[in-house]
């Protein structure tokens, strides 16, 4: 077996023989993210109408579909909404810790049937199994966002304690929960973030997901299908008081 | 197609694609519509150009200071719990992926699409280690049912028709359906979802790395990469050593660019952003997580003339315009890669022996250049490997002596002058209303599929010769 040695001296050696095919430097990385950020983030204050218009927008390109929803406390109504028309009941929901608020009892009382993940992780191997099936077998999936991406009407989600991966991922309607905190206009500004997050390694998580719209194939014939895999619909609710987790 | 198909020559596997009527039909329909999303993306993307100068830019970049990127990222990813294994050769490559697959007594692995993993040819090994293989991009999983190989970089099964698909359903899965790709997604959706569920392994390739963070990134639109990394006990990612980016900055430049060359969508539905196994505090995630780092020929191109397609990222843009692609399809290629940066890849991984033919497999018209969102001039490269083939006498002797009397007929004025009038007698039995329609001897392989203008009555030389002394 190639060493790690073995294997970077052969790369070196190769390295040696040539100056490249021109000069050439990466990107120019911000050299404090967080002041940059903490930049960004004072021009949201005042400019987040414009990024959510433009969110809405090409969330709607990709298939999604925007809610406003006045508070926290206003969520379950419209998530009954969603449910009620596609006559969805078994609904997964990352823990209250991580979506800012127990939505469990208001969600029941509009006849759905919720189950809220554990805060952390579970070492019997037979509730882990459980834990996976009633994910497998929800058919909504309700999750707080990280990020809402102006640009491209991305949702961005870390795993972690409370929120695991699969439950954006196994129900066919995903529905995403996020307030003015999370919008950001552009790509490049995800990139500060990103830098920002992996300085503090606590903010930063063993997976980030960027969802843009419903999973989606054109593999046979180059025909667009929905829900090859993943949600084949994706709701995002855009809480106007700000969620406090 | 297998790699047997091999033993036929290009020219016939060419031949026999250009009159599969299906195949040219759905390559006309495909390559022409990801065209235009191609085009669509880009005109309302402003900052596109700029965007891909400077893409161009970082992969330079990166490959100036490889071996310290490369050791930044192994470090942040041990750091962090994950596994870093190198393979110089495709055999080690997959001796790597078994030993983990026998050590944690995987039955199954589910493999998002990845090419690096196409290339090592890791099914049929993993297979034979009684580890059963499973597709789960929807196209790479109609081909696995059909035993072939991916015919597009990003769409493998973009020659097969609906009504194809529905047949090998039928008969792979005994269900009968109608030839609709919303119900077969359908029944794929359902097929699949089981083993992603039931799978020890995930297989992944990775469209990039970052080396400042350890993280390895996933592009996908249906989601299959998620679910290998979210639910199998084991991921192992293949990854070819050019794939690293140096940060987090440099990542979103690439993202912002990708797919619209790719799908002519603005960003795909799926970016996976991996950083080691499950950490505490989560309910699911791998108990390991592995990279492996795969060379295969790639490293000795940093000093090589095929050092530029190791900027290449899979995105297919490409093939889609290639005028020989879109009469002949992957397949004829032969080989993993197909289309135009396929013969600069077979060549890098298989040696120039590999494309001799294939090397000629283009026009040279640049239409590659003006689609590679990193602007990987394949031409260039192209001619180089005629070269190369030339001059270690790979090329058939006959290509190789009347390609060098034709070189020094026109570094030599005299000669030249005299080449017209013999050529003029030479041509007369051959010659039909000034074009020529088959040649004697060898010379016929030039003329099987072209014509040849014959030598004129007058050239412009003789002619102008006349003027001159005519005023």
């Amino acid at each position: 077996m190639t060493t790690r040695e073995e294997f970077l001296s052969r790369i070196r050696a190769e390295m040696l023989k040539t100056g490249g095919l021109f000069p050439a430097s990466p990107a120019p990385r911000p050299s404090d993210p967080r002041a940059v950020a903490e930049t960004l983030r004072r021009q949201l204050a005042e400019h987040w109408p414009g990024a959510l218009e433009r969110f809405r927008r090409e969330f709607e390109r990709v298939g999604g579909v925007l809610y406003r929803a006045a508070s926290l406390e206003d969520v379950p109504r419209v998530v009954a909404g969603i449910a009620r028309e596609r006559e969805a009941r078994r609904l997964v929901a990352w823990h209250p810790s991580a979506l800012g608020g127990d939505l469990g009892p208001a969600l029941a009382a509009r006849g759905l049937e919720p189950l809220a993940m554990p805060p952390g992780e579970v070492g019997d191997a037979h509730e882990r199994g459980r834990l996976r099936q009633a994910i497998a077998d929800a058919e909504i999936g309700l999750t707080g966002v990280d990020l809402a991406i102006a640009e491209t009407g991305t949702l961005v989600l870390r795993s972690g304690p409370g929120r695991p991966r699969s439950t954006s991922l196994l129900p066919p309607y995903h529905v995403a929960v996020f307030d003015r905190t999370a919008l950001i206009e552009s790509l490049s500004q995800v990139g500060v973030l990103l830098e920002l997050w992996h300085r503090d390694e606590l903010e930063t998580a063993a997976v980030i997901s960027f969802i843009t719209g419903p999973s989606r194939t054109a593999d046979i014939e180059l025909t667009l299908t929905r829900g090859v895999h993943g949600p084949k619909e994706v709701h995002a609710i855009f809480v106007e008081r700000e969620i406090r987790g | 197609m297998s790699e047997g198909d091999l033993s036929v020559p290009f020219r016939r596997r060419a031949g026999s694609a250009m009159k599969d009527a299906q195949l040219q039909e759905a390559l006309t329909i495909a390559t022409t519509k990801f065209i235009g999303l191609r085009r669509e993306a880009f005109e309302e993307f402003p900052d596109g150009e700029t965007l891909r100068d400077q893409a161009r830019e970082i992969k330079e970049a990166t490959l100036q200071s490889l071996d310290r990127y490369l050791e930044q990222l192994i470090d942040n990813i041990e750091r962090r719990g994950g596994r870093v294994h190198y393979a110089t050769t495709p055999e080690e490559a997959r001796a790597v992926v078994l030993d983990i697959a026998r050590r944690t007594g995987a039955r199954m692995a589910v493999k998002s699409k990845s090419m690096a993993s196409e290339e090592i040819h890791l099914n049929e090994a993993l297979e034979a280690a009684g580890v059963t293989p499973v597709e789960t991009d929807l196209g790479e999983y109609i081909i696995q049912l059909a035993h072939e190989r991916p015919s597009h970089i990003i769409a493998p099964a973009i020659h097969k028709t609906k009504e194809q698909v529905a047949d090998l359903f039928a008969k792979e899965l005994k269900r009968e359906v109608a030839a609709d790709p919303e119900v077969l997604t359908r029944i794929a959706r359902v097929e699949l979802r089981e083993k992603f569920l039931t799978a020890d392994l995930g297989i992944t390739g990775a469209n990039f790395a970052v080396a400042d963070t350890g993280t390895v990134v996933l592009v996908t639109n249906e989601g299959n990469g998620r679910m290998v990394t979210a639910l199998p006990r084991v991921h192992v990612a293949v990854m070819g050593v050019e794939k690293i980016v140096p940060s987090m900055t440099d990542l979103m430049v690439f993202l912002a660019i990708l797919a619209k060359s790719a799908t002519g969508q603005k960003f795909s539905v799926y970016t996976t952003l991996v950083q080691g196994p499950r950490r505490a505090g989560e309910l699911e995630g791998p108990e390991e997580f592995h990279l492996v780092l795969l060379d295969n020929g790639r490293i000795r191109q940093l000093a090589g003339p095929l050092r530029e397609s190791l900027s290449c990222l899979r995105c297919g843009a490409c093939l889609n315009v290639c005028p020989v692609y879109r009469q002949i399809g992957g397949h004829a290629y032969g080989y993993t890669y197909p289309g135009p940066i396929g013969i600069l890849l077979t060549a890098m991984l298989n040696g120039p022996e590999s494309v001799k033919d294939l090397a000629h497999a283009s026009s040279l018209c640049g239409a590659c250049v003006d689609a590679c969102p990193v602007r990987i001039d394949i031409p260039r490269m192209l001619i180089e490997l005629r070269r190369e083939v030339d001059e270690k006498k790979i090329a058939p002797w006959t290509e190789r002596v009347v390609f060098r009397a034709l070189a020094t007929l026109l570094l030599s004025r005299h000669l030249y002058r005299w080449s017209g009038p013999i050529a003029r007698l030479l041509q007369r039995p051959f010659a039909r209303a000034g074009v020529i329609r088959h040649l004697p001897f060898f010379f016929g392989d030039w003329t099987r599929t072209r014509d040849l203008p014959a030598v004129a009555p007058r050239t412009f030389r003789e002619r102008w010769d006349g003027m001159e002394r005519g005023s």
